[in-house]
């Protein structure tokens, strides 16, 4: 695994194909670029390695989630919170053939785990970055070929596994040709368009009608899923969620129950909360105690234990129970004082909300000037496949919104 | 022009602050829904009785006396729509560079929305040209355009498309980046009183030694003192 440089007189042009043909619409956060000025390129048996964890992990978690459905009475350790106890009880038709399961896991180069990959957590009900893991690395393939005049991209010595490939042929097995296809998020929010927009563009091309709305555009009947946004009302064939499930108590939508017991195809149906809240780690004793292999998960997650178990011990970070994108980590050395005690001090008023992991030693990658990065690897999984990959880098060990967007490029095997 | 080479005048490589230009209306130009007519391409003016009329908008408003050292200030334009667009135009004149960060996007196709996003980047694409037959320097100071508007989330049923916005802390520069880089005050131009959302952000600035002005666009810029952080929604 290595970077290697974006060639610097294509740099400029290279951001501006991103954000222009690529839908990266987010390039600058607060005072930092968000593209980075290289490409993480990973050998095949590297590949070959993450893509057997990725899709042992996902196998275990909807194994997991499959057995808590039916077994709701197990479910108190995660500590869901009251509205979503009230509402999983609807989850229990749930039949994961009819629906699209998409999750991502996020793997760290470290030093001190066996195989040189830890985890650090799963975006199991809403993850992002579809475009950054389709696109991206192939706007990086042109900029490094053209660089070397290489033209014709069979040529190249990298290839890709494409995300929006994975998952168009994952809609194509599971909603009808031509069908009307809901894009739920939150319709403020350019960030959230910017991944719809590419998923809308990309199924729109395969002949799926595709409507932009918000979680409260969406009725239900008898189960089914019905749009109620102005002037595109009617049946819906799939629903595709970007809004957490978590959010859904702060929007209030009408009717937002009918998400949970919806027949209509659904990606992702909530039933991937359990694997959502970090506190999933604290069920594991009673899943393999009815049969349930959680080994890869053990091999991978490091400790994690309750916020207040980890008291006075500077192994542990904390970090939410509801978290995303590394927000409310507490990285001491990655943080500046004033968020550390921030986060400290929300731990010591609300440690149930919080989980306690022990600190993995990130092995950082160099860059040409012998400069230091943080990987974190997502790598998707689509109904059980691997299914591509959404890297960030970032000079500290905390890889959170301020870190840089990297494309993952597979380097072919030598003949 | 494409939307790219559009989007390339308003950030053109060699200037300063322009990483900071949001490319989102850019990409939903070509994709508009509405009709609008052609923007009114004449710029704003204030007009005190007292001033002679050929003077430049900023130097009309701080008047004879200006408490504001230019060279040390950014100017953040909280404007209507196109008009904020305008402002911003308005603004090169006193060597300001309008920096765009419009973030809202277009409603779905058939649904009515809360926000016109629209005319916004039909007024950056209008605009364009104009701004390509001025010279600015390299290191202008800042001029961040938004649109007021962006606020309007009144939903009068739930069918609407909502599609206002709020400026958030990472859509601007940090305080640390402006005071290195010789920024000691921020102008907001624009309404009766500064947004809520840009206050969120100004409070933390101030804190750190910015100075923050406020004006309506129509009398002096009064010193501004944030007292509180407005929470988040």
């Amino acid at each position: 695994m290595k970077l290697v440089p974006i060639p610097a007189n294509e740099y400029e042009n290279y951001r501006l194909d991103l954000m222009f043909n690529c839908y990266k619409w987010d390039p600058q956060f607060l005072d930092n670029n968000t593209v980075a000025r290289y490409a993480l390129v990973i050998t095949e048996e590297e590949h070959k390695q993450l893509k057997m964890l990725t899709e042992g992990l996902d196998m275990e978690t909807r194994e997991a989630e499959q057995f808590l459905n039916k077994n709701q009475s197990l479910v108190a350790p995660l500590k869901l919170t009251k509205q979503l106890r009230g509402d999983i009880g609807r989850m229990k038709n749930y039949d994961p053939d009819k629906h699209i399961r998409l999750a991502r896991y996020d793997f760290h180069p470290v030093s001190d785990v066996e195989g040189g990959w830890a985890i650090s957590e799963v975006n199991s009900d809403v993850p992002g970055g579809f475009a950054e893991a389709s696109l991206m690395p192939l706007a990086a393939i042109e900029s490094i070929n053209r660089a070397q005049h290489i033209q014709i991209m069979e040529k190249t010595e990298y290839h890709i596994v494409s995300f929006g490939d994975v998952m168009v042929e994952a809609v194509k097995r599971k909603v009808r040709a031509g069908g009307r296809i809901m894009l739920v998020h939150c319709t403020c929010y350019s960030d959230d368009r910017q991944v719809m927009q590419f998923l809308g563009d990309r199924l729109k091309a395969e002949g799926y009608q595709i409507i932009y709305g918000a979680v409260e555009h969406v009725n239900f009947k008898y189960n089914k899923a019905y749009c109620v946004l102005d002037g595109n009302e009617g049946e819906l064939d799939a629903i595709f969620r970007f809004t957490p499930l978590e959010w859904f108590k702060d929007i209030k939508p009408k009717g937002w129950q009918g998400y949970f017991d919806t027949e209509t195809v659904s990606c992702n149906h909530p039933v991937a909360i359990y694997a959502q809240t970090k506190r999933f780690p604290f069920i594991w004793n009673v899943l393999e105690a009815q049969g349930i292999n959680m080994s890869t998960w053990r091999r991978l997650l490091p400790d994690t234990i309750e916020a207040k178990a980890a008291a006075g011990r500077e192994d542990y970070i904390y970090k939410p129970a509801y978290g995303r994108v590394g927000e409310g980590i507490s990285i001491r050395e990655a943080l500046d004082i004033k968020e550390y005690e921030k986060i400290m001090k929300d731990v010591g008023r609300h440690p149930s909300r919080y989980v306690a992991q022990k600190k993995f030693a990130s092995t950082p990658l160099k860059g040409e000037s012998g400069e230091e990065f943080h990987l974190c690897l997502g790598s998707y999984a689509i109904d059980g496949a691997q299914a591509g990959y959404y890297a960030r880098i970032s000079s500290t060990p905390r890889i959170d919104s301020n870190a840089a967007d990297i494309p993952v490029l597979i380097e072919r095997a030598g003949d | 022009m494409t939307a790219k080479e559009i989007y390339k005048i308003w950030a053109p490589d060699s200037a300063k602050w322009v990483d900071w230009v949001r490319p989102v209306p850019f990409m939903c130009i070509g994709q508009y829904s509405k009709a609008y007519a052609m923007p009114d391409l004449a710029l704003p003016k204030v007009v005190f009785l007292e001033e002679p009329q050929d003077k430049s908008l900023l130097e009309i408003l701080l008047g004879s006396a200006p408490e504001l050292d230019l060279k040390e200030t950014a100017i953040i334009v909280d404007l209507n729509g196109e008009e904020g667009v305008r402002y911003g135009m308005a603004l090169t004149k006193d060597g300001f560079r309008p920096i765009p960060i419009y973030n809202g996007t277009i409603e779905q196709q058939g649904a009515r929305a809360t926000t016109d996003n629209q005319s916004v980047g039909m007024a950056l694409e209008r605009w364009a040209k104009e701004l390509l037959k001025v010279n600015l320097d390299d290191n202008a100071n800042p001029a961040f355009l938004l649109d007021r508007g962006r606020l309007n989330r009144y939903k009068l049923e739930d069918a609407m498309y909502d599609n206002s916005w709020d400026v958030y802390p990472q859509d601007l520069p940090s305080a640390h980046y402006f005071l290195d880089h010789g920024i000691n005050n921020i102008l907001v131009i624009g309404g009766r009183k500064i947004s809520r959302d840009i206050k969120k952000i100004l409070v933390a600035h101030q804190k750190k030694g910015l100075k923050i002005y406020h004006t309506n666009g129509y009398e002096r810029p009064k010193k501004k003192y944030i007292f509180h952080k407005p929470q988040w929604d």
